[in-house]
């Protein structure tokens, strides 16, 4: 690829004898100040073609000089923090934008081909997740907090990992399990990765509100805040994908819908279950130790 | 070949000069000088050094405009917060959980401090990692003062499950927090642009609160 003197390149695809010379490599030192007159119309002696092209990334040529502006192609590694903040370009107007969009299903519209598309960011559902996870964590405590004595009262640290590592799994499963199926089972690959964290983690948008109201502690109040919260959210993300699924008249269109659905309203219930529910026999100390002192006497008395 | 590097001699000598001068901090003392600092008495770079301390408290109390608490960071003051604060959150300590809520705390404070900087880097913001750890750890001793406040007043014995005195609790501490997040806010929010001002806040506000909660939700040991 590169000639003796280790700085040119040779292309022969595309050659054509309009073609100025443009240059595909050079060095660092190589700060020409007559670079215009290089690039019209000098032949080269052998047969090379040059292309000088600033917003050229080739990863096998030596990096541009210093003065060609680099703005937009430096390779970021994952290990460099500049790498993720491209996924970082965003405003509060759109993130406050993406957020209500995800709350309201609109049947002709997706929410993601207007707002997201264009611009997938992590910050909103990297935020939204956490935020899930202190309020799941702290309505949780303060709830038992009201059922128990004040002295025997702890803060159950336990919740905020369970928590999170419940809700951070939900988020990064799906949208792996929804980008295989897309790319082995209906070859399409028309969502990136990041695009799906996105979708999903605004979809959790509107359980932020429901976990607080899930403190109030009526049974059939909670299930009907669970059921609608994942209805609501479910059908954001049916909106979503049921263009890319309905395209290819597969047999388990409707099937995955409902299996998404389902998914989504099994992960509400469960969190609804292990942290809010209210039932007999959740309700710590008061009532047991009443029904014990009930019972012992009349055993007392039967005996 | 020595004419060859005289002129390359002088270019970048000039050009370590310039070096030179822009490395040099815009300060009084000259290189000379700051050795003496190994050879001062003790008492006095301790003297120094808590004055510089206790003046991050004052402007962390009083937000007023000062690029102090950014430029010269340190972490002395958030060290004796936290741990502080660790201390007086311990109740219903048994011997083997003692340790455990009292480090707990300082996760909290760790991750935290940890996620609201990279945030606040990724979004754009120019502040480097300690600068920020320095200013969220000092502007926590209005909680601090409030955990102290709270601490008295669970002294005062109450019979029902939400009395005068929760509410009085909850109070201070909501009065604690509100002043906290101004004086961050102060601090923490002219680095950033100011369309993505409230994007950087937001995780601040989430990560004192979750300290202002632990503050409310604290029970003597009976």
């Amino acid at each position: 690829m590169f000639s003796d003197d280790g700085f040119l390149s040779e292309k022969f695809s595309n050659q054509s004898p309009s073609q100025t010379h443009i240059f595909t490599s050079f060095p660092n030192s190589a700060v020409d100040p007559d670079d215009d007159d290089l690039s019209t119309d000098n032949k080269p002696a052998n047969n090379l073609s040059y292309e000088y092209n600033p917003s050229n990334s080739q990863p096998s040529s030596l990096p541009l000089p210093a003065t060609a502006n680099t703005s937009k192609d430096e390779q970021f590694h994952i290990w460099q923090l500049e790498y993720y903040q491209t996924y970082f370009q965003i405003d509060t107007q759109q993130v406050i934008e993406r957020l209500l969009a995800s709350m309201t299903p609109r049947p002709n519209k997706s929410y993601f081909d207007s707002t997201i598309r264009q611009n997938p960011d992590l910050y909103g559902p990297f935020w939204v997740c956490i935020t899930f996870i202190i309020t799941v964590a702290v309505s949780g405590n303060i709830l038992t907090y009201f059922y128990v004595p004040d002295a025997d009262f702890q803060i159950d640290f336990s919740k905020i990992t369970l928590s999170a590592i419940f809700i951070c799994f939900y988020w990064w499963l799906m949208p792996t399990c929804i980008y295989f199926f897309f790319r082995w089972h209906l070859k399409r690959i028309e969502y990136t990765f990041v695009e799906l964290l996105c979708v999903y983690g605004y979809s959790l948008t509107i359980f932020i509100p429901i976990s607080i109201l899930w403190m109030i502690s009526i049974s059939w109040l909670q299930w009907l805040l669970t059921i609608l919260g994942s209805v609501i959210s479910g059908s954001v993300l049916i909106v979503t994908f049921w263009p890319t699924i309905n395209s290819d008249r597969q047999r388990f269109n409707a099937l995955s819908m409902l299996l998404m659905l389902f998914l989504h309203l099994a992960m509400a219930i469960s969190i609804m279950l292990v942290f809010f529910h209210v039932s007999d026999k959740n309700i710590p100390t008061r009532n047991p130790t009443t029904l014990l002192t009930t019972v012992i006497p009349s055993v007392k008395n039967q005996i | 070949m020595d004419t060859d590097q005289a002129p390359f001699l002088t270019t970048s000598t000039q050009g370590i000069d310039m070096i030179e001068g822009d490395i040099t901090l815009p300060s009084n003392r000259t290189n000379s000088n700051e050795l003496s600092t190994l050879d001062e008495p003790v008492l006095d770079t301790i003297k120094r050094d808590l004055g510089a301390v206790f003046r991050k408290f004052g402007y962390a109390v009083i937000p007023r405009h000062s690029s102090t608490l950014l430029q010269q960071w340190d972490l002395w003051g958030p060290l004796i917060l936290v741990t502080t604060l660790a201390i007086l959150l311990q109740s219903n300590a048994t011997k083997s959980s003692a340790g455990a809520q009292f480090a707990e705390v300082f996760t909290l404070m760790l991750i935290g401090s940890i996620a609201v900087t990279v945030n606040s880097q990724l979004l754009g913001g120019k502040i480097s990692f300690f600068q920020s750890v320095c200013v969220l750890g000092y502007c926590l001793l209005p909680l601090l003062l409030s955990a102290f406040v709270n601490n008295i007043l669970l002294y005062i014995p109450t019979k029902s499950t939400i009395s005068i005195l929760h509410i009085i609790r909850f109070l201070v501490v909501m009065a604690a927090y509100a002043w906290t997040m101004y004086a961050s806010v102060q601090f923490l929010g002219q680095t950033q642009q100011p369309n993505r001002r409230m994007l950087v806040l937001y995780p601040i506000f989430l990560f004192y609160f979750l300290i202002a909660w632990l503050i409310i939700l604290h029970a003597h040991p009976k």
